[in-house]
This record gives structure tokens, C-alpha cells and sequence, in this order.
């Protein structure tokens, strides 16, 4: 599929600010099966300063800093995205989860010691007992490890409510485990957290999902928003991408753009701004098909 | 006095080999130590402990009683070290730190270590001291780590071993050189008598190093030493180390990232840095990049360092030494990278991420130490007390935890209350990086305790410290530490200052005025009751007693017709205005609040004038003493101060802001004492209108002048109109005109800001102010003119103080925001 994708963040300022600094990741990711061009950043004012550098995980942050008194604050991205067919691995066919968690442990190639840096605990994932008592249920011994992460996700999806008023973007995976709600990062969160206790490598993939309109209706343009998944490997394949919120391998109406441990690293928009009193934020989304 | 000693038989011991002989190198020390009386040594100690507290070396020096306590107080038998096992100690000090640097290079670069299996996984990516934002940074000056400290203890086999190596933020060099300041002073003769080696080259050799390294960018570059604050507990180094280096003092607020680029906040604008001398945490560096809480970096910092705009000692992220574990793996590191087998040997320790060392703490679990390897903070707090459950968490996460076998460490003479015991000691010596290496300081600061657990903990003021004298074999050049501690660090070009230190500047003189003024007003009244008139036969004793009302400073009178209460209920009142803490304008909460804007100013006072503030804590209520006797007294200290600190102050703009305090204060306080005074001088004109003088402090110069008895118009006239005298209202006003000329202004043309017109206008009017025909005889509208004059000129000072505060010192706050709107599931 092809899109066009724009997210447009807009701060308007009670009083006018007089410093902001930002960082923004949301220049999507080149991977086996997405293509990017065109990507475009437009900030007003326009910035003094911009600078674009990869991080530790290998995604590309932007930087910027306006430094007059400004009393709102315009940031859109956009670009062009091509993604493909993803054909994930058979689940029964994966290995047992208990393998991938000795092969991990060993990390004898570059690729497991690359994944291995996603078994930790990070700084908005805890692990503890009450964690993975949750998620071993679905890891039974000799469970294939992929089918295990399906019935994972597939019980955060039954048994969890989303609710956009239960959550804030610092909720610990405590607190959504034993409220049952929260929002797509947060059953991200989850999931990380119940695979990584069992000593499985997950990661945090922030992105798009392009929506589509109720049959018969007109697709609202804007009426897209950020979207947030996970990411498990699985040695001799690679990274399979998991959707608790939808409880689908994500396929090519998901728009990756970036990943990393948590939210925290690779969290699309944020900054710090000197003055401005209350602020008031906006954000519109549109992932556009092309043909 | 040292033959008496009994050392524990188990340990090294500094001062005496196994058969009780005096070690040789200590011979001199003792035999000059025994040489003096035991009473004389007693008072030198106090004499010590008086000059370190004088000094401000204490932990947040004007807290509640029960909050002081001195960090690594220092005792004063300095623990002497010979020039051969100095050498030994330093070439493996240099060899330690350049390991240390290559590792830092590889994890914060290619890390090759990590993928070729030398370093394992779990030290970088389970490990808070490794940074992540910090990844692929090359530090402005090409060096990863330039600043270095470790712990050492002379093992029972008398060799020394590291404890703990320190990157990110070492703390305890200005304590060493408070120390070496103070017992140089203390034992003169024998410190200038003995060839040791002195501590200011290796501060020259920092200094001059990181001038090298910054200049390759820029010339004369701008240097600041970044501290958290007076809030820290070891404030008084941050302090000591900016006077001394010559680095000003900053907190994060003071800094901004522009343009990628590092500014010091002044009154006139933004000031280039191009290199920070940081003591605050690495992780606590940038809230933007590392911690989203934490609100005392500077933010865009680390982005600062990407761009290699300035040049941070340590570079952010070197905290990656700190990390427990890393030490395990220094001996293979070592050689890995090309340098030989460590000549200091690590302490004894293991990490159960290894298979065998891992069985190796299993199975002897009760014999070692076991801590977190990886952890910040408190090395063993939450870790399971029952030996089963750690035996279970270590197998559940092995990678967490580590192990040290006991530390034995070597015992040393230390002057106790009245006697001379044995005590454990640890040694912390610093390292900083130079062109061609690393320099070590020659000294250092050795950490005492009476018990082993102390000495390894974090508790500052439950350990001691000694100053470390290293032997030379060669005569030692004289060199002054002096030199440089009487002046304020400020930047070479500009007299600018940072528009947080001349906030705090202004408060300082206001609240000097203020306890000034009340100080006055009360001992008049003390001098009253001290008498021996009875209370109704003193004429001005309600005049003065319902300025106090007026003022809240005592409790209104219950009954008006009797404005004069009983003498103990009087006196009951009064103690509390002086004494009571909970009381916002009592006495003794004034100078604490003087404490606070000095102590926030600390850096920028001369040492004698932080010497007299530290005096203002004797201001207690203790039963033998006077009240009139500690307010003349504390009038005194008072006095003392503000003629040290204008005196030792160039006159700059924070001599200008803090006059400038003084000013406001005094007139606005002068106001409304006559402007309360006024309804009831005239009623008892004679004794009310001296009184007014006295409090006003003008008494002499109204004599001088009149000669006359004292009249309304005169003494309205002295302490109003009159420009010559110095406690007039006009005298203020026009001195706050004069200052004002001089702020930092961006128009050159005149009167375009909001203080310079304030302030000519408060000139204006009191100069045209008449008080022509002003009499007690006539209680008419002139009287009242004056009470209106006086009342319109309060609220234009009060008003002149906020245009100032808005115009120079305003303190934006800063919002962080992050997004995420997520999208709903698909339906």
C-alpha cells in the first residue's frame, strides 16, 4: 500500500513563549517491508535551529529550537510511505518459547545480542511476579513462542477495556494490569512487560494504523491518530510485530516510525517551552491511501 | 600520647609495624605532636573544628538544628605517605583512569568490547549508568573521561586496593583543599618545615588543561562550574572549588542551550560557555534527554555536547565507571586493551552474571558482601535480608547482583575528643586528564571512622577526614592556596552577572535592612525596660509600643485605654519577637532569612564576610544572656557584614543590587515608621520625636544640626527632605536614581524603562515635597499632606522593587509537554 502520511502538532500559548525546544521522531522508518520518501518537516515559526541526528535504536530525531517570542507553535511532518505484504512466520512453526529464552541468554550472533537489550526492565516497563504470572498462562512448556504472544495479546484484547480516560502516558503496567484499561501504548506496555519477564525480547513500536471509514461513509480526512504496538523476535526469523489493541499481526495499513524500549524512546513529540503560560494542544493525523 | 594506642591486631596499621615500632615517615609528625602539650593540642583541634565551621564547611549550614552536621569533619593528624609508595599509588592511578577512558570511548562509540564479548550485555543494556542519549557522542575536548577519583585501602598485606572508582561527578577534592588550607594554618611551622608536596599545581594542572582543550576552539573561553545548589550537601566544595579555580558558581537555571550552544544567564543577556565543570549528576545533566521529571538540569544540554559545542568534565554518561560490577571485569579489560596487568589491585569482588562466579557467592553467601552490581543509588538498600530470598533472587536475575569479599581496611592515629585512637581509613584520591595522560593530585583526602560499615557508607558526617601529606624527596616549591580565594570567580570579559545571583543579591540587602531596622526599633524598647522606671513612667514607651503593633511585631493591645501591658506580659512579647522561629518577623527569622540569601550568594562573598554570617547563629534565647546585650551584639555582626561585603566587593553590578536591596528596604521601612510615627508625635511631641530620631538613627545628626529642641518640621525634615543625610528618605531615592543609571539597558536613550522613570519620579517628588508651616500646633491638613506623601511613596518603592525583579530577575518557569493522542480500535 501506498499513503501519504501528515501529522500536524500545533501548541497555541495563552502567553506568548519565549523559548521552545523540541524533539521529534516521527520520520518514518526504512525496513524489509516499508519504504519512505518525500519526508518533509514545515515548523512556524520557522526554527533557528534544526538538527537531525539516529539514536541509539537507529531512529532518525529532529531537533529544533525557536527562539522568539512566539504565541503558537506549528510542527508538521509528512511523507510518503510504501508498505508491504508482511508474511510473518507460522506460529506453530516458531521455536519453543523456552529455546528462544536460552538462545537469547547465550546471544551467540549479533542479531540475538541485539535483541537482547529488549529483555530488561526499562524505565516505564516494570517487571515483577504479578507480570508474568499473567502472561505465563499463556506459555505453557514447549509452547511454540509465537502462538504463546498471540494468546497473549489475544487475552489483553478480550479482558482489557480501552479507555482514553484511564491512562496517561507515565500509567505503570501495575496499574493497567489490575485496572483493565488503558490505551494502545499502555497494552503495549503490558505485553512487553509479561514477555520480558519471561526472558523473551520485546520492543516498543510507535506508528500509525490507517482507519477505515463505517461501510458507506466518506473517510474523514485528519480522522487518523498515532498508534503504538510491539514488536517480539524470534530467533532464525526476526522481529514479528504484534498489535495487542487490534489482536493482529500488523500487515500494511500499520505505518512504522520508530521503536525502542518504552514510549520514553521513541515518544513522537516532545519538548519543553519557557513561558507561554497554559497551553492548548492540537494534533491531526491523516494516513492517506494513495493509488 | 601515641604509645598508649592499642590497633586492632587484625589490620594494617599506618603509624606502627607488627612489633609496635613507629613506622619511620611518621616519626616527625609524632615526635612534633608530642612535642606539644596535650591542652594545646586540644585547643588546635577546636581551633580546626572552629575555622572549617567559620568556613561554611558543613551541610546546609542554616537548617534547623537538629538538620547540621559537618561532613568529613577534619581531624588533625594528617596521615603521611612516603614519596616511593606515592609513586607506586600514582602510576596506578594513571593506569587506572586510562583504562577507564578507553572503556568509555568503546561503549560510547563503537562498542566493540560488547560485540567481541569482553564487556557483557547485561553491563550496557541492563545498566542505569549507561546512557543511552549519550551514545555516539565524542566529547568536545576528545577525551571520555577527565576527571577521575577512587576510593583505595591498604589491605592487610599492606598494599593498597580500590574500592570504588568515581566518573561521573567526584565529590570531595575541596574538602581536601579546605583541608590542607586549614591544618597548614594550624601546624604552620611543621607543614612549612617538611617537604610536602603541595596540592595548587595539580589545580593549576587542571585549569590549565581544560583552557588547552576548550581553546582549540576558543580563546579566553567562558568556564562555569555547575552545581545543584545550596541545597546539596556538600555545597560548600562547589563553592570553595568556584572562588578557588576561578570558575563562576551556576545552578542549571542560570544556563540555556540556544542555537546548540551553551549561554549564562546575565542582567544584560546571554554570555557564551564553553566548558562546564559539572558536579551535579550525570542523569540529573538534562531533564529533556534523560530523566522527564527532574527539574534540575539545563535542558538541550547533551545536545550541546552532540554538537560539540562545549566541553563538560566529565563528559555526560561517564558515570558508566561508577557502575558496581564494572570493576570485575577491569583485569581483562586491562589487558584487552593493550595495557598491562593493573599495578592496583582491585578489591576482591564477583558478579553472578558469571556461571562460576555466581556458584562462587552461592555457596559462600554468608561469608561476602552481597550488593547490586548494576544499581544507582544505595548499593545494598532493598536487597532481601533473609538469606534464602536473596539466594532466590540472585538465581532469578543473576546479572543484578555482585559480591565483595569483607573489607579490612588499615587503621591510623586519629585525634579523638581528648586522646589520640585508632580509627579505619579510606583514601580518596583525584586524577584529572592532561595533554599527555593523566596528573594525580599529590594528597588527597583520607576518609576515618570508628567502625568499618561507617567508613563505607554514605553518611557524610558520621565519617572524619584527614588531610594526606605525600613526602617528597625533593625540596617543594612554595605555592599559595590562598591565592585566588579572596577574589569572585567571574567571567574575564564583562562586568555582567548571572540575573539569579543578583536576585538573590537585592534580597540579601533587603533583608539586612530589614533585620537592621527591627534590630533597632526593639533595642530601643530594651533599652527602656532595662531601667529602672516603671513602665507608665516612661513618656515613649507607647510610642514605640504601637510602632511594634503596627508593624505585627508584638500583639495588639487588648485594651486601648491601656496601651502599656503588665512587665512580664511586655517582656513575654517581646522574647517571642525576638526568638520565636514560627514567627515571620521575628528577629531571629529575619537573620535566618539573611543566612538564606547569603548562603545562596555564598560564592560571591569574601571569606571573612561568610565568617562574620556564620556568627549570626549564636542569636538564641539562652537564659544568662541580655537581650539588649545579643541585639547590640547582633546589630554589630550585622554592621560587619554589610561593611565586608560592600567593602570586598568591586563596585559592580552586585554591589549595585544589593545596595540597591538596602535602599528600597530602608526607605520603604523609614516611610512607614513616620507615617505610623505621625499621628502621635505630636501628642507627646518631645520624647515621641527623639524617640522617632533614635529609631531612625539620626538622633546625632539632628543635634549637630538644630541644636535646638526637637520640633516637627526639623525632624521631618532630617529624616525626609534632607539629601545629605544618609538615613533621609531622599538620600535613598537619590541613590536608588544612581543605581538605576547604571543597570544594563538596551535603549541608550534616557528614561525608556519602567524603574528609571519609577525612580525619578520618588526623586522628583520628595525633592519638591514642602513642609512649609508643618507644626504640632495645628493638627490640620498639612499633617495629613504629609501622611499622603508618605503613603503614595511606599506603594511607587513597592512598585519600583517589582519593575526591577520583572525587568532583570524574572525566572521564566519552563514546561515540559509530550504528546501522544492514540487512535481508538478498529471498530
Amino acid at each position: 500500500m501506498r499513503y501519504r502520511i501528515l501529522h500536524k502538532t500545533a501548541y497555541r500559548y495563552s502567553e506568548p513563549a519565549s523559548l521552545s525546544l523540541n524533539e521529534l521522531i516521527l520520520k518514518p522508518r526504512a525496513t524489509l517491508t516499508q519504504r519512505v520518501a518525500q519526508p518533509r518537516l514545515t515548523v512556524v515559526p520557522d526554527p533557528q535551529y534544526l538538527h537531525e541526528y539516529i539514536d541509539f535504536f537507529g531512529n532518525s530525531v529532529q531537533v529544533f529550537m525557536v527562539q522568539q517570542l512566539h504565541p503558537e507553535l506549528t510542527m508538521t511532518a509528512s511523507s510518503l510511505v510504501e508498505t508491504l505484504p508482511v508474511a510473518p512466520p507460522p506460529p506453530a512453526s516458531t521455536p519453543p518459547w523456552e529455546m528462544v529464552v536460552g538462545q537469547l541468554a547465550a546471544h551467540p550472533g549479533p542479531q540475538e545480542l541485539d535483541a537482547y537489550q529488549f529483555i530488561f526492565a526499562s524505565p516505564l516497563i516494570a517487571i515483577n511476579a504479578t507480570v508474568r504470572a499473567y502472561a505465563q498462562v499463556s506459555f505453557p512448556p514447549n509452547r511454540p513462542v509465537l502462538e504463546g504472544a498471540l494468546e497473549l495479546i489475544g487475552r489483553i484484547f478480550h479482558e482489557f477495556t480501552y479507555d482514553k480516560s484511564a491512562t496517561t502516558v507515565d500509567t505503570s503496567v501495575d496499574q493497567v494490569l489490575a485496572d483493565r484499561k488503558g490505551v494502545c501504548q499502555d497494552f503495549a506496555h503490558l505485553a512487553i512487560s509479561g514477555l520480558r519477564s519471561l526472558g523473551l525480547a520485546a520492543r516498543y513500536v510507535s506508528g500509525y494504523l490507517e482507519t477505515l471509514p463505517p461501510p458507506g461513509k466518506p473517510k474523514l480526512i485528519g480522522a487518523d491518530a498515532s498508534h503504538a504496538w510491539l514488536s517480539l523476535f524470534v530467533p532464525g526469523f526476526g522481529w514479528v510485530d504484534l498489535d495487542p489493541t487490534n489482536n493482529v499481526i500488523p500487515g500494511e495499513r500499520h505505518i512504522t516510525l520508530a521503536w525502542g524500549r518504552d514510549y520514553g524512546d521513541v515518544t513522537p513529540v516532545k519538548g519543553v517551552v519557557m513561558g507561554g503560560g497554559v497551553h492548548t494542544l492540537s494534533v491531526m493525523v491523516d494516513v492517506a491511501a494513495q493509488n | 600520647m601515641f604509645d598508649a594506642i592499642r590497633f586492632p591486631g587484625d589490620t594494617f596499621c599506618e603509624a606502627f609495624d607488627s612489633s609496635g615500632i613507629a613506622r619511620e615517615h611518621w616519626q616527625p609528625l609524632m615526635n612534633a605532636l608530642d612535642a606539644i602539650a596535650p591542652s594545646v593540642l586540644a585547643q588546635r583541634q577546636e581551633r580546626v573544628r572552629r575555622m572549617r565551621h567559620e568556613d561554611g564547611a558543613t551541610f546546609n549550614p542554616f537548617d534547623d538544628a537538629g538538620g547540621r552536621g559537618v561532613p568529613w569533619a577534619l581531624d588533625m593528624i594528617p596521615l603521611p605517605i612516603t614519596a616511593a609508595e606515592w609513586a607506586a599509588l600514582e602510576a596506578g592511578l594513571i593506569q587506572r583512569a586510562n583504562l577507564l577512558e578507553k572503556i568509555l570511548k568503546d561503549v560510547y562509540g563503537a562498542q566493540n568490547l560488547l560485540h567481541q564479548g569482553h564487556l557483557p550485555a547485561e553491563l550496557i543494556y541492563a545498566n542505569p549508568h549507561f546512557l543511552r542519549p549519550c551514545h555516539g557522542i565524542e566529547p568536545a575536548g576528545n577525551r571520555y573521561l577527565t576527571y577521575y577519583a577512587a576510593d583505595l585501602y591498604r589491605g592487610t598485606d599492606g598494599r593498597f586496593h580500590v574500592l570504588r572508582d568515581y566518573g561521573s561527578n567526584p565529590a570531595g577534592i575541596g574538602y581536601a583543599l579546605e583541608n590542607r588550607i586549614v591544618i597548614s594554618r594550624v601546624f604552620s611551622e611543621l607543614y612549612h618545615h617538611t617537604q610536602i608536596r603541595r596540592l595548587a599545581p595539580f589545580f593549576q594542572t587542571f585549569h590549565l588543561s581544560l583552557i588547552e582543550r576548550v581553546a582549540l576552539r576558543r580563546e579566553n573561553p567562558g568556564i562555569v562550574l555547575l552545581s545543584p545548589g545550596p541545597d546539596s550537601r556538600i555545597y560548600f566544595e562547589h563553592a570553595l572549588l568556584s572562588r578557588y579555580l576561578g570558575y563562576p558558581l551556576v545552578e542549571a537555571q542560570d544556563l540555556t542551550v540556544r542555537n546548540g550552544e551553551v549561554f549564562l544567564k546575565k542582567l544584560a543577556g546571554l554570555e557564551p560557555v564553553e566548558a562546564i565543570f559539572r558536579h551535579i549528576a550525570d542523569d540529573r545533566s538534562d531533564p529533556f534527554a534523560l530523566q522527564r521529571e527532574a527539574n534540575n538540569g539545563v535542558a538541550g544540554l547533551i545536545q550541546a555536547c552532540r554538537e560539540r559545542q562545549v566541553e563538560v568534565t566529565n563528559p555526560i554518561g561517564s558515570g558508566f565507571v561508577d557502575t558496581p560490577g564494572l570493576s570485575v571485569f577491569l583485569p581483562a579489560l586491562g589487558r584487552q586493551l593493550g595495557e598491562a596487568d593493573l599495578l592496583l589491585e582491585n578489591h576482591p569482588a564477583w558478579w553472578c552474571g558469571n556461571p562460576a562466579d555466581r556458584e562462587y557467592v552461592l555457596a559462600n553467601l554468608t561469608q561476602l558482601n552481597v550488593q547490586w552490581a548494576l544499581a544507582r543509588g544505595e548499593p545494598t538498600d532493598g536487597l532481601p535480608a533473609d538469606t534464602a530470598e536473596l539466594a532466590a533472587a540472585i538465581h532469578a536475575e543473576p546479572h543484578r547482583f555482585m559480591a565483595r569479599a569483607p573489607v579490612h581496611p588499615a587503621t591510623v592515629p586519629a585525634w579523638n575528643p581528648d586522646s589520640v585512637g585508632p580509627r579505619y581509613t579510606l583514601l580518596r584520591v583525584f586524577a584529572c586528564a592532561t595533554a599527555e595522560g593523566f596528573a594525580v593530585m599529590p594528597g588527597g583526602l583520607a576518609i576515618t571512622a570508628a567502625d568499618v560499615p561507617t567508613l563505607l557508607g554514605s553518611t557524610l558526617e558520621r565519617q572524619q577526614s584527614k588531610d594526606i601529606w605525600v613526602y617528597s624527596d625533593r625540596p617543594v616549591a612554595p605555592f599559595s592556596l590562598m591565592r585566588g580565594l579572596q577574589t569572585v570567580a567571574e567571567f574575564k570579559r564583562g562586568s555582567d552577572l548571572p540575573s539569579r545571583v543578583a536576585d538573590h543579591l537585592l534580597w540579601l540587602g533587603r533583608y539586612l535592612e530589614r533585620a537592621e531596622g527591627l534590630i533597632r526599633l526593639l533595642r530601643s524598647v530594651f533599652r527602656r525596660l532595662s531601667g529602672e522606671t516603671r513602665l507608665v513612667d516612661i513618656p515613649e514607651l507607647p510610642f514605640l509600643l504601637n510602632l511594634l503593633r503596627a508593624e505585627n511585631t508584638i500583639p495588639p493591645a487588648p485594651d486601648k485605654s491601656n496601651p502599656i501591658p503588665r512587665f512580664r506580659e511586655l517582656t513575654h512579647q517581646l522574647n517571642a519577637s525576638l526568638y520565636e522561629k514560627e514567627r515571620p518577623e521575628s528577629v531571629v527569622t529575619l537573620l535566618k532569612q539573611v543566612q538564606n540569601a547569603a548562603r545562596n550568594v555564598r560564592d560571591r562573598l569574601s571569606l571573612d564576610s561568610w565568617r562574620v554570617i556564620n556568627r549570626l547563629d549564636v542569636f538564641t534565647d539562652t537564659a544568662a544572656g541580655d537581650p539588649l546585650d545579643l541585639l547590640d551584639d547582633t546589630l554589630f555582626t550585622l554592621s560587619a557584614f554589610s561593611g565586608l561585603a560592600m567593602e570586598s566587593m568591586t563596585r559592580g553590578l552586585g554591589w549595585r543590587f544589593m545596595d540597591m536591596g538596602r535602599r528600597i528596604e530602608r526607605a520603604i521601612n523609614q516611610t512607614s515608621l513616620i507615617r505610623l510615627g505621625l499621628p502621635r508625635v505630636c501628642a507627646d511631641s518631645r520624647s515621641a520625636l527623639e524617640t522617632l530620631l533614635e529609631i531612625c538613627d539620626s538622633i546625632m545628626t539632628y543635634r549637630a544640626r538644630y541644636r535646638t529642641a526637637f520640633q516637627l518640621a526639623p525632624v521631618m525634615d532630617l529624616l525626609v527632605m534632607d539629601e545629605s543625610n544618609p538615613k533621609s528618605l531622599a538620600f535613598q531615592c537619590s541613590q536608588i536614581a544612581a543605581h538605576v543609571e547604571e543597570l544594563p539597558r538596551l535603549d541608550s536613550r534616557r528614561y525608556t524603562t519602567g524603574e528609571e522613570r519609577l525612580a525619578l519620579e520618588m526623586l522628583t517628588a520628595v525633592r519638591l515635597f514642602d513642609l512649609t508651616g508643618l507644626d504640632c500646633e495645628h493638627e490640620d491638613d498639612r499633617q495629613t499632606t504629609l501622611e499622603n506623601f508618605l503613603r503614595t511613596m511606599e506603594v511607587r518603592l513597592t512598585a519600583f522593587a517589582q519593575q526591577v525583579s520583572a525587568h532583570y530577575l524574572t525566572r521564566v518557569p519552563a514546561t515540559p509537554h509530550f504528546t501522544a493522542i492514540h487512535g481508538e480500535p478498529e471498530p
